[in-house]
C-alpha cells in the first residue's frame, strides 16, 4: 500500500529523473549543459504559456480545446495589423485582446448558456481557425510585413556572460514563460479566486451552494486561458518571424498532455501549476534529448505517448490501491 | 532502411533500459552526422527528395537523422538548435528559410553548414537546391510557340501574387512577346481559393464565349497545372476540343499527367525532378563536408517536359 501510494504520488517525478539520467549518460557532453537547458526552455516557452492557461480551466475540471486555434488567430491578427501599418505594440495589444475576447466567448458558452466545455470549445476551435484563414486568406504572413523588432524579440535575451567561449543568454521567450507561470501560480495558489476555482473543480454544487459565483468565475477563467493562448501564439509568430493560420494547432494536445502529466503528481489528482511545469519539461526534454540521440521522429511520437500512458497508469493504479 | 531500423531499435531500447540505450547511442567516431529537418515529410515530393538523399548518404556512409516536425515550423527551429548542440556536421532543411532564421543563426554560430533542399534562397544557407521555375516556363512557352507555328492567339493563366509562379509568367511573357505573330489574347489571374480549377474553367468559358470562331484561340499557356485542367474542362464542355487548341501546364501533378497521357488538348506539362533535387542536395553536403565551399547561392536541377510519349512514367 505504502509503495503504491508513493508510486502514485512520485511516479511521474521519478520517471522524469530517470529520463534526465538516461539522457545525461547517453549525451555526456551536450545534454546537461547550461546552453542546452537555456535552449530547451526557449523551445518550451510557448507550450509552457498555453499549458499554464490550460491549468486555470482544468482546475475547475473543464477543458479548452480552442487554445491552438486561438494562438494561430492571435498571430494572424498581429500579422494583418503589421501589414496594415499599425505599430507593433498596438498589433500585439489587439491580438491579446482578441485572445481575451475569444476566451470570454468560450466562458459565456460554458457558464451562461451551459454547453459542455468539450463541445463549446470544439465549436470555437473551428470558428477561430476559420477566422484565421479568412483574415490571412490562407497565406503565411512573413518577410517584410513582419517588423524586425517583432521577429528579433524571440532571438534576443538577457546576456548571462560567457561560459567556455560560448556567449549565453536568457532568452526573452523563457523570461515571458517564467513570468506567466509566476502569475498563474499567484492566481491559483495565493488568491481567493484560485481557491474558488479548485472548489468548483472539487464539487461544483457545493461550491455554488456555499456562495461561490460559479458563472462569473468560469467566464473569467476561460477568458484568461484565451489570453494565454493568444500570448503563446504571438511568441510562436515572433519565433518564426511569420504568422500562419495553422501554426498553433499542435499546442492544444500537448498542453492538455502536460497538465495531465502534472495531475499525476498532486495529492488529489487536481492540476497544479508547478506540476504542469514538470509536465511541460518532460515533453520538451524528451523532444530535445531524443532528437540529439537521433531517434526517429515517428518513434519519438510513440515514446511520448507511451510515457504519458505510463505516468497516468501509475497514478490510476495507486488510486485503486488506496480504496 | 537498415539504419532507420537500427534507429528504431535504439529508440525502443532507450524506452526500456537506460544502460542499454547508452551503449547503443555512441555513434562511430569517423562517421559524418547529417540531420535532415522538414515539416513536410508527409508530402509526396518531400519523400522523394529524402529517399534520394538517403541513397547517396548510404553510399557515403553518413549517419543521417531525418526529423519530421509534422507541419510545425517553430519545431524546425527547435530541432535545428538540438542538432547544433549535438554537434552534427551538416544540416539539410526543407522549409522557408525566412521562417527559421533563429535556427539558421545558431547553426552559423556553430559553423555548421546548412543546405536548402527546395527551401528558398537565404544568405544563411550554404546553397539551395531547387528546380528552375524560369526554365520550366521557358520549356512550356517554347513548346506552345513550336506547336502553333509561332502564330496565333494565346490565353495565359498566371498568378503574380506568388513569387515562384510570378517568375514563370514573366518568362512566358518574354517568349510570346518575341514572336511578332503571337498575340496574347488575355492574361488571366484565376481565383485560387477553391484550388484553382473551377475558377479557371469559368474564366476560360468566358474567353471561349467571347471568341466563338474556330481557330480564334490557338493555345492556352498556364503557369501551373490547375488552370490548365480548368481550361481543358471548359474547352471540352464547349465541344471545341477538335479545334486543336494546345494547352500546357507546369508541375506534372497526377491529374495533369493523366490528361496528357490521354492525348487530348492538354499536351504538355513539366515535371520537377524530386529525386534529382535530393541527390544534388546530398552532393552539395558532400562538398561542404570535404571542406569545399559552394559559390552558387542556388543550384538548379533540370526539369523534364512531360508529353503523351512519357506521361505514363
Amino acid at each position: 500500500m505504502m509503495a503504491l501510494a508513493l508510486l502514485r504520488r512520485y511516479g511521474t517525478l521519478i520517471g522524469f529523473v530517470l529520463i534526465l539520467a538516461v539522457f545525461w549518460i547517453s549525451l555526456p557532453e551536450t545534454f546537461m549543459t547550461a546552453r542546452n537547458w537555456l535552449n530547451t526552455t526557449q523551445q518550451l516557452s510557448m507550450l509552457m504559456v498555453v499549458a499554464a492557461g490550460m491549468t486555470i480551466v482544468m482546475a475547475m475540471g473543464d477543458f479548452d480545446l480552442s487554445v491552438g486555434s486561438a494562438a494561430s488567430l492571435a498571430g494572424i491578427v498581429a500579422g494583418a495589423l503589421f501589414i496594415a501599418g499599425y505599430p507593433p505594440a498596438m498589433a500585439v495589444g489587439a491580438a491579446l485582446a482578441i485572445g481575451l475576447a475569444g476566451g470570454a466567448i468560450n466562458g459565456v458558452l460554458v457558464s451562461v448558456i451551459g454547453i459542455l466545455p468539450f463541445i463549446a470549445t470544439l465549436a470555437t476551435l473551428t470558428i477561430y481557425s476559420g477566422l484565421a484563414f479568412v483574415i490571412s486568406g490562407g497565406k503565411t504572413i512573413s518577410g517584410k510585413s513582419i517588423p524586425e523588432s517583432f521577429g528579433n524579440f524571440a532571438r534576443e535575451g538577457l546576456p548571462l556572460g560567457e561560459v567556455g567561449g560560448v556567449a549565453l543568454m536568457l532568452p526573452n521567450l523563457t523570461i515571458v514563460a517564467v513570468a506567466v507561470v509566476f502569475l498563474v501560480w499567484v492566481l491559483l495558489e495565493q488568491t481567493t479566486f484560485g481557491r474558488r476555482l479548485y472548489a468548483i473543480g472539487g464539487n461544483i454544487e457545493a461550491a455554488y451552494l456555499s456562495g461561490v459565483p460559479v458563472r462569473r468565475l468560469k467566464l473569467a477563467a476561460f477568458a484568461l486561458t484565451g489570453l494565454s493562448a493568444a500570448g503563446a501564439g504571438l511568441m510562436y509568430a515572433s519565433r518564426v518571424a511569420s504568422a500562419n493560420p495553422t501554426q498553433g494547432s499542435g499546442l492544444m494536445l500537448n498542453a492538455i498532455a502536460a497538465v495531465f502529466l502534472g495531475m499525476t503528481m498532486s495529492e488529489q489528482g487536481e492540476p497544479r501549476i508547478l506540476a504542469t511545469v514538470i509536465g511541460v519539461l518532460i515533453l520538451g526534454v524528451l523532444d530535445n534529448g531524443l532528437t540529439q540521440l537521433a531517434v526517429d521522429s515517428y518513434i519519438r511520437q510513440i515514446l511520448v505517448g507511451a510515457i504519458i500512458v505510463l505516468a497516468v497508469s501509475a497514478g490510476a493504479l495507486g488510486k485503486r490501491g488506496r480504496r | 532502411m537498415l539504419s532507420s531500423f537500427n534507429r528504431t531499435v535504439r529508440g525502443l531500447v532507450l524506452a526500456g533500459a537506460a544502460l542499454a540505450a547508452a551503449a547503443f547511442a555512441g555513434p562511430a567516431l569517423a562517421q559524418s552526422k547529417v540531420a535532415v529537418i522538414t515539416p513536410y515529410l508527409a508530402q509526396p515530393g518531400t519523400q522523394f527528395y529524402v529517399e534520394a538523399f538517403q541513397a547517396v548518404a548510404k553510399e557515403k556512409g553518413w549517419d543521417v537523422n531525418v526529423i519530421d516536425t509534422s507541419g510545425d515550423v517553430a519545431a524546425v527551429i527547435s530541432r535545428i538548435e538540438d542538432v547544433v548542440n549535438q554537434g552534427v556536421d551538416a544540416i539539410v532543411i526543407n522549409v522557408d528559410p525566412a521562417q527559421v532564421t533563429a535556427g539558421l543563426q545558431s547553426a552559423k554560430n556553430a559553423n555548421i553548414p546548412v543546405v536548402g533542399m527546395d527551401a528558398g534562397s537565404d544568405p544563411l544557407l550554404a546553397t539551395n537546391v531547387t528546380s528552375d521555375g524560369v526554365a520550366m516556363a521557358e520549356t512550356t512557352a517554347t513548346y506552345v510557340v513550336d506547336r502553333i507555328g509561332a502564330k496565333g492567339n494565346v490565353v495565359m493563366f498566371v498568378f503574380d501574387a506568388f513569387p515562384p509562379v510570378q517568375i514563370r509568367g514573366a518568362k512566358a511573357d518574354e517568349i510570346f512577346a518575341a514572336n511578332a505573330d503571337i498575340k496574347v489574347l488575355d492574361r488571366i489571374t484565376p481565383d485560387v481559393s477553391d484550388g484553382g480549377i473551377a475558377d479557371s474553367r469559368a474564366k476560360m468559358e468566358a474567353v471561349l464565349a467571347a471568341n466563338p470562331a474556330s481557330g480564334s484561340i490557338s493555345a492556352v499557356w498556364a503557369a501551373w497545372d490547375q488552370p490548365a485542367l480548368g481550361a481543358l474542362q471548359a474547352i471540352e464542355a464547349a465541344g471545341r476540343q477538335g479545334e486543336g487548341i494546345v494547352i500546357t501546364g507546369i508541375d506534372a501533378n497526377p491529374q495533369a499527367r493523366e490528361e496528357v497521357a490521354k492525348g487530348g488538348n492538354l499536351e504538355a506539362t513539366v515535371a520537377q525532378d524530386f529525386t534529382g533535387i535530393g541527390t544534388a542536395a546530398a552532393e552539395a553536403v558532400a562538398k561542404l563536408l570535404a571542406g569545399e565551399t559552394i559559390a552558387d547561392p542556388v543550384i538548379f536541377v533540370p526539369t523534364k517536359l512531360v508529353t503523351k510519349e512519357n506521361a505514363a512514367n
